[in-house]
Parts: C-alpha cells; structure tokens; sequence
C-alpha cells in the first residue's frame, strides 16, 4: 500500500511539483521586470558574462585564507554528489528506464566502479558535514543563515544517507525510504535555495554582464 | 555325578560366554568408532573418511590441495580457526561487552547522582578567553557525529541477535541490519579521516608534561575539593584524547581490513582484525560515556568551549589554571559585551568589527 503509493501517485507528485516549480521559476527570473540600462556601454555584456562564468570556479585570492574550508569542503561535496547523482550504477538504471526509453530503444552511460562510487560518496559525506558544521559553529555563517539553509542541508544529508543504507539493494524498504527522501527533496527544491543548482550560471551570467558592460574588471 | 559333571561344564560354560563378553566389550572400546576424531590416534586408524575429514579440516596436506579458484584460502574448505573466532563472538565479547557498557553507564549514573554537576566555586564571570578555532571545533563535531553514527550502527551490529531480534523480530531486525552494515562500512573512512586531522591537529597539545602527575594524583577534581593544576589541556583530557587517536587507529586500520578483502588478507586475519575492531570499539565506547558525561552535564562551563570556541575565565582558572595565567598574561579576555557581539547576539557595529578577535573568528 505504502510502497505502492511511493512508487506510484507520490512519486508523479513530486516529479511535478519539480518540473513546474523548476520552470516557474526559472522564468520568472529570465523574463522578470528589471529597468532597462541607458548607459553607454564601455565594454562587451556577453565576454563579460561568459567570463563570470568561469572565473567565479576559483576563490577571490583575497578571501582565500578567510574561506578555504568551505573551498575545498564545497568542492568535495558538489563533485561527490554530482557523481553520485548521474554516475551511480542504480541511478544510470533508474534513468535510463524512467527518462531515456522510447518505444523499445534507450539510451544510457557507463556508470562508474564501485570503488569510485564508495570514493564519491565519502568525498559528498565530509564536505557536506563540513559545510553545514561551518554554518553552525562560525558565529557570522550562523547569523546569515536561516532555517531554509539547515532544512536544504538536512534533507541533501537524508537522501544521501539513505541512498547509502540502501546500497546493498536487498530490501525493497530501504529502497523506498531512499525514494521517499528523494520525493520530499524534489518537492522542496524549487522553494529553496537548493534552486542554486539551476540558477548559479544564468545568475553569474547576469551579474558578469552587468559588469562587463561597465567595464568593470571581476 | 552326572549333576556334578554338568554343573561344573555349565560354570565353564558360563565363564566362556563372560569371558567373549568382556572381549566383545573391549574391542568395542578399541573399535574405531569409539575412538575421538579429534584426538592424534585418529589419524592412525585406517579409515579413509577420517583421513579425508581430517585433512580437510586441519588442511594436513597442505599443497596438494588445489583448486581452480585462485584466490586466498581457496584451498581451505574448513577454517577451524573460525569455530574459536565465533565462540569468541558469541560467548565473550557479546556478553562482556554488554557488561562493561552496562557498568560504566551505571557508574556515571550514580557518580552523577551522588557527586551531582560539578559547578565553579565562584561562578560564571562573564569574562570570555578564546579557546578553539573554527577549524577545531569542526574537526571536533566531525568526529563526534560520525563517531556516533558509527558505534549506534556498530552497537546494533554487535547486540542485535541478543538485545534487538527479541523486540524487533527478524524480519525488521534484518533490515535494521543491513542498513547498519552499509552505513558503518560507509562512515568508517569518514571517522578515519577526521581521526588523522584530529591527531595533526591536537598532537602537540597533548603531549603529557610536568605537572599533569599531579592532576592524576589528585584524581582530576573529581574526589574531593582540592584544587588540581593543568595547562591548555589537563591529564584527563590528554589521556582521553590519546585513547581516541590509539583505539581510534585501532579500529580504523582493523575496519579497512575488515571492509576491503581485496588486498589479499585472509579469514584468519579479517577474524583477528574483528577481535581487535569488537575490542576497542567496546572500549571506545565505553570510555566516551565518560568524556559526554563530563563535557556536558558533569561540568559546569565546559560545553561553551566546543560550542562558541570561548570559555569563562573563571572556568579557566579551575580546571587550567596555567593556561588561564597565559591567558591573563597575554590580555587575551574579553568583556562579557564584546563576547555577546562576537557571537551575533547583539547588532555588531564598528568597534566590535575592527576588534582583532572577530579576525580570529572568521
């Protein structure tokens, strides 16, 4: 009953939820009212732009000593959980029977070993605890965050940990519960500043454009 | 006569059936199925089925064995290495490992109950003294959680057939299990990572020195009123610290001997690296029901330290009375105003921004 219902109406639920808040808002940025730049413009947008992009990978030199935890914590984490989420053996399955067939024919990828996949999850675990003891032991990290911030930290930690405790793939229940975090993840994602995830280069792109049309060197 | 003669055949008669009885009864005796398997003259008997049995199990000739799988032990078809490995499990270190626990969270709780919190003797200052960085206190919360993760999954491990298939039932209990089994060979790199930071970080804080005999001597505070003396860390915290790093080590090397079977190890040494990981994860264990005890409910003031990264001065003065003496000597104190700022509970403004401890805190 319960599983069927994970399984089924739940699951369709969530992916909805996803989808359309995902698109919401995406849109609603791009296409938002913002008040048009009249001045003369002293250097390219899209140069500009495409440069943000990229030079925003590596820390302001700076700020380096100040923030090299959260550098190379961040760094272990978003990599780790990018590899776990696209190249995870049960998640190239999972995609590829749930997203990427069509009438017969699918489409999928190599997943990786599981040496490399024990490796990126470790990697995933300690930059997230990392990240999140950061937030809540430094006294100015805890004062900018807010309940938002734990609740997306939290949750990122559940459904990585049950994915872990299902990884022998011996009992349907710990599969479930996996799937059920990952339902509650994807409904509270476009609400959250899990968004991130989606909106990280448009907002470099907009903000190296704005720059670059200035002439402003960043 | 004729009576005489056939009672003195019959009492012939009768000793030579007694007589074949005993011999019947002796060679029973002698018989190879009497005669213990187990024991050296088995292998003298000439019984093609014990021989075989005997050389499988004790692998008597050995090289002659062969198999197609070339891999370690897979020429060995009976470990009985492993009879002695699962009693030991089963009968010792289950039960006195549950003994010892027991004892030690019943100790604390009665300690607790006749000694009470042990509070300052003159009470809170106010006036705060940096103690931890950021990075420290992270380190320490690392560890602290995936410790915790990892003994709640190893308890449930090692206690479970007795304590938890009783309440939970098999089916339940099975997957608990499982889920118990991929979390804690998953965490176990994780609280070896963090246990490496925590020995290059603390190491040269700990190192025992002249004065911390006198801490021990005078049971750390704990007995009786007498003031002891210690320096950044006292003895109890430095010998704490150590047997995390040395039974922390322990369990770390033991659990990657355990959780990764592809360097070649056999059974004998994965069952002798279980012995060790049962045994000072017990230990472990048992000894951090202690140092949670202390740090939270036990003493007054010392959780502050691993919360905010401060200490009250006079909680300094008590428990690291030199350190405290550096600390004055340095003009390290802050006001009770400026530790508020610092911490976020007042809207910082620009005095408190240029102080050089909000450097020290980012």
């Amino acid at each position: 009953m319960i599983a069927d219902f994970i399984d089924g109406p739940f699951w369709y639920f969530s992916l909805t939820v996803f989808t359309i808040g995902i698109i919401w808002k995406l849109v609603t940025i791009v296409f938002g009212k913002r008040k048009a730049d009249l001045s003369v413009a002293r250097g390219s947008g899209i140069s500009g732009a495409i440069k943000t992009i990229f030079s925003r990978f590596k820390a302001d030199k700076g700020m380096t000593p100040h923030i090299r935890l959260q550098v190379v914590a961040g760094y272990m984490f978003h990599l780790g959980l990018f590899a776990l989420l696209f190249f995870a053996a049960p998640h190239v399955l999972f995609l590829e029977e749930n997203f990427f067939s069509f009438e017969g024919m699918s489409f999928s990828w190599t997943p990786m070993p599981h040496w490399a996949f024990i490796i990126a999850s470790e990697f995933a675990f300690l930059g997230l605890l990392m990240l999140w003891l950061h937030r809540v032991l430094n006294p100015v990290s805890r004062l900018i965050s807010t309940a938002d911030d734990h609740i997306a930290s939290i949750l990122t930690f559940v459904v990585m940990l049950t994915g872990c405790l299902a990884l022998l793939e011996s009992f349907n229940e710990l599969r479930l519960l996996h799937r059920f975090s990952v339902e509650l993840f994807l409904i509270y994602f476009p609400f959250s500043r899990l968004m991130h995830a989606f909106t990280f280069i448009p907002s470099r792109a907009f903000t190296g454009a704005w720059f670059g049309r200035r002439g402003i060197s960043s | 006569m004729s009576n005489r003669f056939m009672s003195k055949h019959s009492q012939k008669f009768t000793c030579q059936i007694y007589f074949f009885l005993y011999l019947i009864f002796f060679l029973c005796l002698l018989s190879p199925l009497n005669v213990s398997a187990s024991g050296p003259a088995a292998s003298k008997i000439n019984n093609p089925s014990n021989d075989l049995w005997i050389s499988v199990r004790h692998n008597t000739e050995s090289g002659k064995v062969t198999s197609q799988v070339k891999s370690v032990d897979s020429t060995v078809l009976i470990n009985p290495q492993a009879d002695r490995w699962t009693r030991f499990r089963m009968t010792q270190l289950i039960n006195y490992g549950l003994f010892i626990l027991s004892v030690v969270a019943v100790v604390i709780m009665l300690f607790y109950l006749f000694r009470g919190r042990i509070k300052l003797e003159e009470g809170l200052s106010g006036i705060m003294v940096h103690r931890f960085t950021d990075y420290e206190r992270i380190l320490h919360w690392m560890l602290a959680i995936v410790f915790i993760f990892l003994a709640g999954t190893g308890l449930i491990l090692l206690f479970g057939r007795p304590l938890l298939i009783p309440v939970l039932g098999h089916e339940f209990f099975s997957v608990l299990a499982s889920a118990s089994k991929e979390g804690h060979n998953l965490f176990g790199p994780i609280f070896f990572v963090s246990l490496l930071l925590m020995l290059f970080r603390f190491v040269r804080r700990n190192i025992y020195a002249k004065g911390d005999l006198t801490w021990l001597l005078k049971g750390g505070g704990l007995i009786g009123k007498s003031h002891v003396t210690g320096g950044f860390f006292n003895m109890g915290e430095k010998t704490w610290y150590w047997i995390v790093i040395l039974t922390g080590l322990a369990i770390s090397v033991s659990g990657l001997v355990l959780v990764l079977p592809n360097f070649g190890q056999g059974r004998v040494i994965m069952e002798l690296s279980h012995v060790v990981h049962g045994i000072a994860a017990i230990i472990l264990v048992s000894v951090s029901f202690g140092h949670i005890y202390l740090a939270t409910k036990g003493t007054e003031g010392t959780l502050e330290s691993m919360k905010t990264g401060y200490v009250d001065i006079k909680w300094a003065e008590e428990h690291h009375d030199r350190w405290a003496k550096e600390c004055h000597d340095n003009d390290r104190l802050i006001s009770a105003e400026d530790y508020a700022k610092l911490q976020g509970r007042v809207v910082l403004d620009q005095n408190v921004s240029a102080s050089p401890l909000m450097e020290e805190t980012k």
